[in-house]
């Protein structure tokens, strides 16, 4: 169960980032193709072209984005991406130190559970509206649905990896050093950065 | 940030104690200045935890929310779950997705083979060659990080084989690797943009004079060390292996050509010149120099949303976290605090400079702009500063934070590559942060380095 919603998460927000980016690459294909068109008086391909419109493209960005954003976030707990300044932390003594990081890893979790639980009625409150947005004239709810998703599951993704630290005193390491296909230098291990990471 | 090879002795509970009671003491003398005092102090108490900072900024203004403001929580909800709403900030993730096509994509490969041929001759030829190849790739790539791990993770191994050690290699790189936000496209100045509404394509070509004069700087130092040190030099190479290698790498190159070119003569935007960038590189990397399998794409693809996301979410909380600020009026005083002292630009700019490294040595370079520019931009303006230059001048203090600890991420990719500690690579990275700073005084007392260019192309 766990593992299906891990790898949804991952087809999610690839899908989205690439997706974004090939439609931002039709969408400017589109408008070159259409003044090229235009300037040389190729008529019938002005035509055609010209009853495609993509001005709703920019705005299905934007949304494919922030949802993205709120899913990498969730995705970036698990992977142990977000930053932190750990200087201190790592210099006290272990006790201290598990305690402070649990208190990071649950004030997490309780942030990003009350922006969910505001997401929510926020969205609850929308949908009893008809906003819809400007171009895609989509319900904006559906639209900021990402809100108390994206939250609720970071929310449980902190939850789960404080649940890790307290059972095995591990936390997720972000690996941000290593390239595919390069080899390491002889006496070097494969490069695993500290990059990151509430560690 | 632990991991295997940064090992920390752990202080005795009696100086943690001494140490946490210090801090504390210092924190609550910075909340006794009133509101303004209060939200910083909150602020650092958080973030020293070692929370990620994002976090502690949502907290921050979170807490001052519900207990300090009658501002009602429904006039930010909007902005508490968007923040992130602009087209141009769309700029980051692409910038990020292109950054990493081409780092798996053989483009740095062959820039260091090209940059090796021209100057791999030289005293310390390998770390010339790795300045001039970090330099070039930060002209199609806008982050340092990307540019640190593309660069460094093939020029170090290459380095230490050919007999240098690898604290040279390794602190060469980490600073040479900050230019990946200074050159041409960058995701700060990105971010500077937004907050400040300034030209984007004019800032981007801003940076390139500064970049060139960064390059030279770091060369010479290298070059001095090398020389007293006697670091092996490579053989020269022929016109024409020169020729082939730059033939070779020109694929990548030519993303200068779309980036800027198209920004300039207006075919797209900035975010939509990004956005072809991630295209391009994508197109490059599979097709023509064929380094990376389409099977790997997706791999690509999940490390940038992931990568990019961490960005949008610290984004979303530092903008949140300057609305705060905003609505304290903490910018305007400032402002006012500032004309008030007569202190004239120079004096201005050495304090912005100060202020700027402070933040910039706890914040990652995001955050610190989104909160730093909306209190420096007015003054700076009231100053006849031209925002162009406050621009390149708070990018130019970045590089210098993400070089030195406690949050420096060049650091620890660098070391994450090298297999360097922490504080070893500090020391290593001394030489060429303090060219940095002399680089620094200089970006920030000759205005016309930066602004020459744009000018010039009528961008300003």
């Amino acid at each position: 169960m766990l593992k299906v919603l891990d790898r949804l998460e991952e087809f999610l927000i690839a899908f989205l980032i690439a997706g974004a980016t090939l439609l931002i690459f039709v969408a400017v294909g589109h408008r070159y193709a259409l003044d090229l068109s235009a300037k040389f008086h190729f008529d019938a391909i002005y035509d055609a072209l010209f009853k495609i419109n993509l001005a709703w493209a920019q705005e299905l960005c934007i949304y494919m984005f922030v949802w993205m954003a709120k899913f990498g976030a969730a995705y970036g707990v698990r992977t142990g991406i977000h930053v932190g300044v750990d200087v201190l932390v790592n210099k006290l003594p272990p006790r201290w130190r598990l305690v402070s990081i649990l208190f990071g890893l649950l004030a997490g979790a309780f942030f990003t559970g009350v922006v969910g639980t505001m997401g929510a009625k926020f969205v609850f409150d929308m949908a009893h509206t008809d906003q819809t947005s400007p171009d895609l004239e989509a319900p904006m709810w559906i639209v900021y649905l990402a809100i108390p998703l994206g939250s609720y599951l970071m929310c449980f993704r902190f939850l789960q990896v404080a649940w890790g630290f307290w059972r095995t005193g591990e936390l997720p390491h972000h690996d941000a050093a290593h390239v595919e296909g390069v080899e390491e230098a002889g006496g070097i291990a494969p490069a695993t950065a500290p990059v990151g990471a509430m560690r | 940030m632990s991991g295997a090879t940064v090992t920390y002795v752990p202080m005795t509970t009696q100086r943690a104690t001494m140490t946490v009671v210090i801090i504390a003491v210092v924190l609550l003398g910075i909340a006794a200045l009133g509101n303004a005092g209060i939200i910083f102090a909150l602020l650092v108490a958080l973030m020293l935890t070692g929370m990620p900072i994002s976090i502690a900024l949502g907290l921050t203004v979170l807490t001052f929310l519900f207990t300090m403001t009658n501002v009602p929580i429904e006039s930010v909800g909007l902005k508490l779950f968007t923040g992130i709403e602009k087209f141009e900030i769309m700029a980051v993730p692409f910038f990020i997705l292109a950054g990493n096509f081409l780092t798996h994509g053989g483009v740095a490969r062959r820039m260091i083979d090209f940059a090796t041929s021209v100057v791999g001759h030289l005293h310390g030829g390998l770390a010339l060659a790795g300045i001039v190849a970090c330099a070039m790739f930060a002209l199609v790539c806008g982050s340092s990080v990307a540019t640190v791990v593309a660069i460094g993770s093939i020029v170090l191994p290459e380095m230490v084989r050919n007999g240098y050690p690898m604290r040279f290699g390794a602190g060469v790189i980490t600073v040479a690797g900050s230019l990946g936000i200074l050159m041409l496209p960058s995701i700060p100045k990105v971010i500077y943009a937004v907050a400040t509404n300034t030209s984007i394509g004019a800032l981007f070509v801003a940076g390139l004079f500064p970049g060139i004069l960064l390059t030279f700087m770091l060369c010479t130092v290298t070059w001095w060390i090398a020389r007293k040190n006697d670091y092996p030099r490579m053989q020269r190479r022929t016109w024409r292996e020169r020729w082939i290698a730059f033939r070779r790498s020109v694929w990548g190159l030519m993303l200068v050509v779309i980036i800027i070119g198209g920004i300039y003569s207006g075919i797209f935007t900035a975010t939509e010149a990004a956005a072809m960038a991630a295209i391009y590189s994508f197109f490059v990397s599979v097709f023509v120099y064929k380094d990376l399998k389409m099977r790997d794409v997706p791999k690509v693809l999940l490390n940038s949303a992931n990568m990019s996301a961490m960005l949008l979410y610290i984004i979303t909380n530092a903008v949140l976290f300057s609305f705060i600020l905003t609505n304290e009026n903490i910018p305007n005083t400032l402002a006012h605090w500032f004309l008030g002292e007569n202190l004239g630009w120079v004096g201005f700019l050495l304090i912005a400079n100060l202020m700027l490294l402070v933040a910039g040595n706890f914040m990652e370079p995001s955050s610190c702009i989104l909160i730093m520019a909306p209190i420096l931009y007015p003054a700076a303006v009231s100053l006849g500063i031209n925002p162009v230059h406050l621009g390149i001048l708070i990018d130019a203090n970045m590089e210098v934070g993400l070089c030195h600890p406690p949050v420096g991420l060049n650091l620890y990719v660098a070391s994450g590559i090298s297999k360097l500690g922490i504080t070893e690579l500090t020391k290593a990275v001394m030489p060429w942060l303090l060219t940095m700073l002399v680089f620094l005084a200089i970006v920030t007392y000759w205005p016309e380095l930066s602004l020459w260019l744009p000018r010039a192309m009528k961008m300003l």
